[in-house]
């Protein structure tokens, strides 16, 4: 502040700082929001989840991403607010288990961060079959590999490429990683600027006739207008509407995007010394930012997918999918793959390319924030010292093992036994169930850890007589809980499954009993694992 | 023998007190700190007259009313690890603008703190038969070094081997070359040597042999830090992490294979790691929050130390 000392204004100085390591300039907002947008992946979780659109017919799918988009900036003010109170503990698993206790640290995060992300390797596998190897083999003629891509050992092969790939990935080390992440979302973002463009300088008749032409040709349609054609299998009431439909039935929808928009605080910077509260603010800005961003980008999609493909055809074309009645052979209308219809074929494969940068620059993270929690439980002994080892390069090969390895066993099951498939059905609220761990420990920092909260940057701002920190982890809390309350109860979100809720209750007892017996091998070995969280008195 | 080891504590004050607390906490027979005690910030108190005072600290202005709120402010700045003084808008302008002045102030300021602590430690250790090691850091300045060796209780471990109950403990808070040009850094060669002498002074066989060197091996995952851009920001916003420790310490290390090599100076790659049968650790740093990262290690003479936690207290 500008203040009167002497003859002239000056700058009036706050701190005098000496050289000293680690006293660095902040980050760049820009750099972390790249980040966080890139987790909050508009076009490989984005796109594949606004599918499923049609099993709530009621609700709209347009004021649904808004809302939540907007609700989900308290999720970015409860992780800038750990991370300015607790900066550089790496993530959820110290977080919760400094605040709430080892145990309850430990099971959480293995359970969401490690286990589960076993879990989301055919998930991601899926993405990659749809969106990267259904498109090019189509392009290319290859109908035996559309169809292969359809089947178990096509599913299976795809979750070892994607495995290999994540694990590729963390092994290059994460400066490497960091640098392949900016270079995708470089090329991503340039073929989504070219969808736009085609999807704005084209109407909905070219469209038509383009997506007739290529039904034929590409996918073997036999209907000489498969773009009525999808529209009159796959039509239903509501189809045609996007927004001013039920209030509920678009709440409802809520629980279904968390899959594409929960995620924004992946993105958050864990390192550098906090310099003060413009650097919890910059935290706000990257995540807020990338969530408010790709909404909005997400809204443009759809809005542009409605003038150029019409909104009833988008969802007759993803109804019809699930129901069969499609007129792309059984592959998934990918709009990326629509909107290139523009083009000629060579193009359409450039555009799918660049596309696929926007799954590549993101598939490291189904292993990366696993390895992160396999080294911090190694480190506080839970688990065995190997866990943690690296090689000469600095490549941790065993947390890589461990992550590959399941992942495979449990991607053959999912792709060949479709009970073990619905199993799996979980798996985002087994992440939510984490996130309700951190938000709580945020919640309730301020009375908990009242000297670490009372140090920290973010001590003075309050809402309403509450510490801000708190209010804003009550928010998130609330919609966390809706949609766990949603998924458990609602048969819409395939995830209400008994035996889903069993198999994830056994990962969790899992998780216990690993914790449990470290403790036992650990006290009879000398070391009180207790000791690892538990504070020393200042006297 | 137990041992506890902590490290960049950087100035604060209940990291310190912690620090003492570790022995009767975790039963430990020697504390070890690893170096970068001081801190990095003075924080000015500005008289604004009639008992009116203001200050900034982590970029929020406070305005204070009276001599209460003034002291728990200087607490407040104590516990974040910077050094609080009063000061008026006139006197503030001058140190401002006289970097002699306010280094000189700096120093005062620091190595008052550094020998408040060393007498707290004759007050709450002399006699227990604890033995409890400072070594300095990179970050701190040589004055820092005649401070910690006039204390009673706390030996200085700069450059010495310490003979600890039957294992002989050597140190140095000297690392490789850092971008900020920090007290004790230089050339890899240059700090292999330096390491070379101290070590050519320990008798004990390997598996009694214990490093306290304050910078990392290389490439150990101890030494991952963020990469830095030519203007000292954190580049991709922190998550282009490379490795930073010295080749010397890990030449050092991998030649001579103690049982146990205790590190710092990276706070935010807290681990452990074993090169070779040396089992290699660093605690990290949360210096900031008033939490003392640490490790308790039972040394035991046996070819590997099995026994160790890595601690949050």
């Amino acid at each position: 502040m500008a203040t009167m000392a002497g003859d002239a204004p000056y700058e009036e100085r706050s701190l005098f700082v000496r050289k000293a390591t680690g006293l660095v300039r902040g980050w760049s907002v820009q750099d972390a929001f790249i980040y966080a947008f890139f987790s909050i992946n508009l076009i490989t979780l984005g796109l594949y989840i606004f599918a499923d659109g049609p099993f709530i017919p009621k609700g709209s799918l347009i004021y649904a991403i808004l809302l939540s988009g907007l609700y989900l900036v308290f999720q970015t003010i409860v992780y800038a607010a750990l991370i300015a109170v607790m900066p550089r503990a790496g993530g959820d698993y110290v977080w919760v288990s400094r605040i709430l206790g080892g145990g309850i640290g430990f099971v959480l995060a293995v359970c969401g961060w490690w286990f589960i992300n076993w879990h989301w390797v055919p998930i991601y596998a899926n993405i990659l079959s749809k969106e990267f190897f259904q498109p090019l083999a189509a392009i290319f003629g290859w109908n035996s590999v559309v169809t292969f891509f359809n089947e178990p050992k096509g599913i299976f092969t795809a979750s070892v490429i994607t495995a290999f790939m994540a694990a590729a990935f963390i092994s290059i080390g994460m400066r490497n990683y960091a640098k392949l992440q900016k270079f995708c979302f470089l090329g991503g973002m340039v073929g989504l600027l070219i969808i736009f463009a085609l999807l704005i300088f084209h109407s909905k008749s070219a469209f038509q006739g383009a997506f007739n032409h290529y039904a034929v040709k590409t996918y073997h349609s036999t209907s000489p207008d498969a773009y009525a054609a999808t529209i009159k299998k796959g039509t239903y009431p509501g189809a045609s509407q996007m927004g001013g439909l039920a209030f509920g039935a678009t709440i409802l929808l809520i629980p279904m995007i968390a899959f594409f928009n929960l995620w924004s605080n992946w993105g958050a910077t864990l390192y550098g010394e906090v310099r003060g509260a413009s650097d919890f603010r910059k935290n706000i800005y990257a995540m807020a930012g990338a969530l408010i961003a790709t909404t909005g980008l997400a809204l443009v999609f759809l809005f542009l997918i409605a003038h150029t493909m019409g909104w009833n055809f988008y969802n007759s074309a993803n109804n019809a999918w699930w129901g069969g009645t499609d007129q792309m052979s059984g592959v998934w209308p990918y709009p990326v793959t629509l909107a290139s219809f523009f083009v000629s074929p060579w193009l359409q494969v450039i555009v799918i390319l660049l596309m696929s940068l926007w799954f590549f620059g993101w598939v490291g993270t189904v292993f990366l924030t696993a390895t992160r929690v396999i080294f911090a439980s190694a480190f506080d002994r839970i688990l065995p010292e190997w866990a943690a080892r690296i090689d000469r390069r600095g490549v941790p090969y065993y947390a890589i093992l461990i992550m590959l390895l399941p992942s495979l066993v449990i991607s053959y099951f999912y792709a060949y036994n479709s009970t073990f498939t619905s199993w799996t059905l979980d798996a985002t609220l087994v992440i939510a169930v984490t996130f309700c761990g951190s938000t709580v420990a945020a919640g309730i920092l301020p009375w908990r850890k009242p000297e670490i909260y009372n140090a920290s940057p973010i001590a003075k701002y309050k809402v309403a007589g509450l510490p801000l920190i708190t209010a804003a982890a009550i928010l998130f809390l609330a919609y966390l809980g809706f949609c766990i309350w949603k998924w458990l109860q609602d048969g819409v979100y395939g995830s209400n499954n008994h035996n889903s809720l069993i198999y994830m209750g056994c990962l969790y007892a899992v998780a216990f009993i690993i914790y449990g017996v470290s403790r036992i091998v650990r006290k009879r070995q000398g070391m009180d694992l207790k000791t690892v969280y538990k504070e020393i008195p200042v006297e | 023998m137990k041992l506890f080891f902590a490290t960049d504590v950087h100035g604060s004050e209940i990291c310190w007190r912690k620090f003492l607390g570790a022995a009767k906490h975790y039963d430990a027979e020697v504390l070890i700190l690893g170096g970068d005690m001081t801190g990095k910030a003075l924080v000015p108190i500005i008289d604004d007259g009639e008992g009116k005072w203001h200050g900034t600290l982590l970029e929020n202005r406070y305005e204070l009313n009276g001599e209460d709120e003034v002291v728990a402010f200087e607490d407040r700045v104590i516990k974040r690890g910077y050094y609080p003084f009063r000061t008026n808008p006139d006197d503030l302008r001058s140190l401002h603008e006289n970097e002699a002045r306010w280094h000189s102030l700096f120093q005062e300021k620091m190595l008052g703190t550094v020998e408040k602590w060393m007498k707290m430690a004759d007050e709450r250790l002399g006699g227990t038969g604890v033995r409890v090691i400072c070594c300095p850091g990179n970050d701190d300045q040589f004055e820092v070094d005649a401070v910690i060796d006039s204390a009673k209780t706390v030996e200085l471990g700069e450059g010495k081997v310490l003979d600890l109950d039957g294992f002989q403990i050597v140190s140095t808070g000297w690392a490789n070359r850092t971008p900020w040009d920090t007290y004790r850094e230089e050339d890899e060669p240059d700090l292999r040597a330096r390491l070379e002498k101290a070590i050519s002074q320990v008798s004990a066989p390997a598996e009694r042999t214990l490093f306290s060197f304050h910078c990392p091996p290389y490439r150990s995952g101890l030494d991952d830090a963020p990469e830095l851009t030519e203007d000292m920001m954190l580049k991709d916003a922190g998550r282009a992490v490379h490795p930073v420790g010295s080749t010397a310490v890990r030449g050092a290390i991998e030649e001579h294979q103690p049982a146990l090599s205790l590190h710092g100076h990276i706070h935010e790659a807290r681990g452990t790691c074993r090169i070779g049968r040396t089992l290699c650790i660093n605690p990290g740093s949360s210096y900031e929050q008033g939490d003392l990262l640490g490790a308790v290690v039972d040394v035991d003479g046996k070819k590997k130390v099995k026994r160790f936690l890595l601690t949050s207290g």
